[in-house]
Order: C-alpha cells, then structure tokens, then sequence
C-alpha cells in the first residue's frame, strides 16, 4: 500500500531499543481517545509497503572461502595480514618452550598489533571520503 | 578496465604463511574474520534497506524484517538515518525521538 502521508516528517518519528526500530506517529484525529489523540506518539497508523528506508552501518561479510576478498575497503586488505600475524605471534609465544624464542614472538606480536591498531584508528579518523568537489553547509531551517 | 588492487583470503595465507608456514586455513580464516567484526566498528559498511510497515505496529526487528526478506539476517551496526515514504513516493527524512519516553506502546 502507497503512504497517504504529504509531509511525514512533520507526523513520523523513530527510535531504537536494542535492535529493534521504532515508527511512531502522532497523526490522530479523536482528541477523547488517548491512542488517537493528535500529538501524541503512537505506532504508526498505516501499512505502507517499502515505505521505510533506513540508512545504517553494517557488519562487513565474514570470509568463508580462499577465494574470497574481505568485506573492507582495500586499504585495509594489508592490515589484516598484521592482525593475523599479531595473533599467530602471541600464540607462539604462548607455547614456546624456549624463553628467548618467546620473547622474540611476543616482541613481533607487539610490532604487528601496533600497526594494526595504527591503521585501525586512522581509517576510523579518516572516515574516508570518495565524493569530490567543494562542498557546502546546508543552513539550518529557523522557521 | 582498471582494476583496483584487493587482497584475497588466499593472498593472505600465503604472506603470512612467508612466516608461519604450518599455519592452518581454517584458522587464518578465523582470525580474518575476528579482524572483520572489529572493523566492523568503524562504519566501514554504509547499507540502506527498506521495511515495508504494519497498520498499529510500533516495533521493527531489523534483523529480520529489512527488505521484505524474513530473517534476512543483516548484522545493522548503527542505525544513522530513517526516511519515511510520502505520498507521492518520495522518501522524506524523519526525526528520531531521542527520549524514547512515549506514552503508548506496542509489544508486537
């Protein structure tokens, strides 16, 4: 069914609890009745189909095949390479009989999750931008 | 046509078995994909999905419902913006509430 909302911003209104979104309107028309009473938040009134279009950050894909690429920007191809030799290094130094040799892996195990968390928080920072192009600030509307 | 560079799960075996040759598979996979969920953090995955609406129905399970797909099993990370269609099929921004304090609710 199509929406018979003109301006649903002015009505519709979300939230979450948990991983659940909420649609709420405050369309109403008796002002005797509280759930219909104009104004007030309740669940929205109509079934519109597709009518939500939620905008949100997702979990990347997980990898279940050689064949696979990682569900990550490219640039964060190489890193993980550190990661997992972070971990295969501390797991090393973890069973190593030989004290020295444990020591080497725990220094190289260092050296890799210092570069992965380096990356990590500079791709975090950057929140890379691919759009081109001088850019504006959309004034705030006072009315 | 340009082709951009991208590492594969298998690339990736064979540079870090230059270092740990008898590492097995399964587990650099395991380890690749922990590395995935922390990247996760990072809003590196920007997704939109529709939800079709119910006539009195306040709660959307994200998981299950996006995209007229039961359990389509999206992982949502972070909700950032909703739009709501009008009636002439324009999807239109709506506020969030951030005091989730509302008089009337719905359990379904």
């Amino acid at each position: 069914m199509a929406s018979s909302y003109n301006n649903p911003e002015d009505f519709i209104a979300w939230f979450i609890t948990g991983d659940h979104l909420a649609i709420v309107t405050t369309d109403g028309s008796d002002n005797d009745t509280i759930h219909q009473k104009l104004g007030d938040y309740k669940p929205i009134n109509e079934a519109v189909t597709n009518g939500v279009l939620i905008h949100y950050s997702g979990e990347p894909n997980a990898v279940t095949a050689i064949g696979n690429t990682p569900d990550v920007d490219n640039v964060m191809h190489s890193s993980l390479i550190d990661y997992v030799k972070f971990r295969l290094y501390q797991d090393k130094a973890g069973i190593s009989v030989d004290s020295n040799a444990s020591a080497v892996a725990m220094s190289m195990a260092r050296s890799h999750e210092g570069k992965w968390n380096e990356a990590t928080r500079k791709f975090g920072m950057k929140k890379r931008d691919k759009t081109g192009g001088p850019r504006r600030i959309m004034p705030a509307d006072l009315r | 046509m340009a082709t951009t560079h991208r590492l594969t799960v298998k690339t990736i075996i064979s540079r870090v078995r230059q270092a740990f040759p008898e590492a097995p598979e399964n587990y650099i996979m395991n380890l690749i994909n922990e590395a995935l969920v922390e990247l996760g953090k990072y809003n590196t995955k920007i997704e939109y999905a529709k939800l079709t609406t119910v006539a009195d129905q306040q709660w959307y399970t994200l998981k299950e419902q996006v995209d007229g797909v039961t359990n389509s099993n999206i992982e949502v990370n972070k909700v950032y913006r909703v739009d709501f269609m009008d009636s002439s099929g324009d999807y239109v921004k709506i506020p969030r509430l951030l005091n989730n304090e509302i008089q009337t609710m719905d359990i379904d």
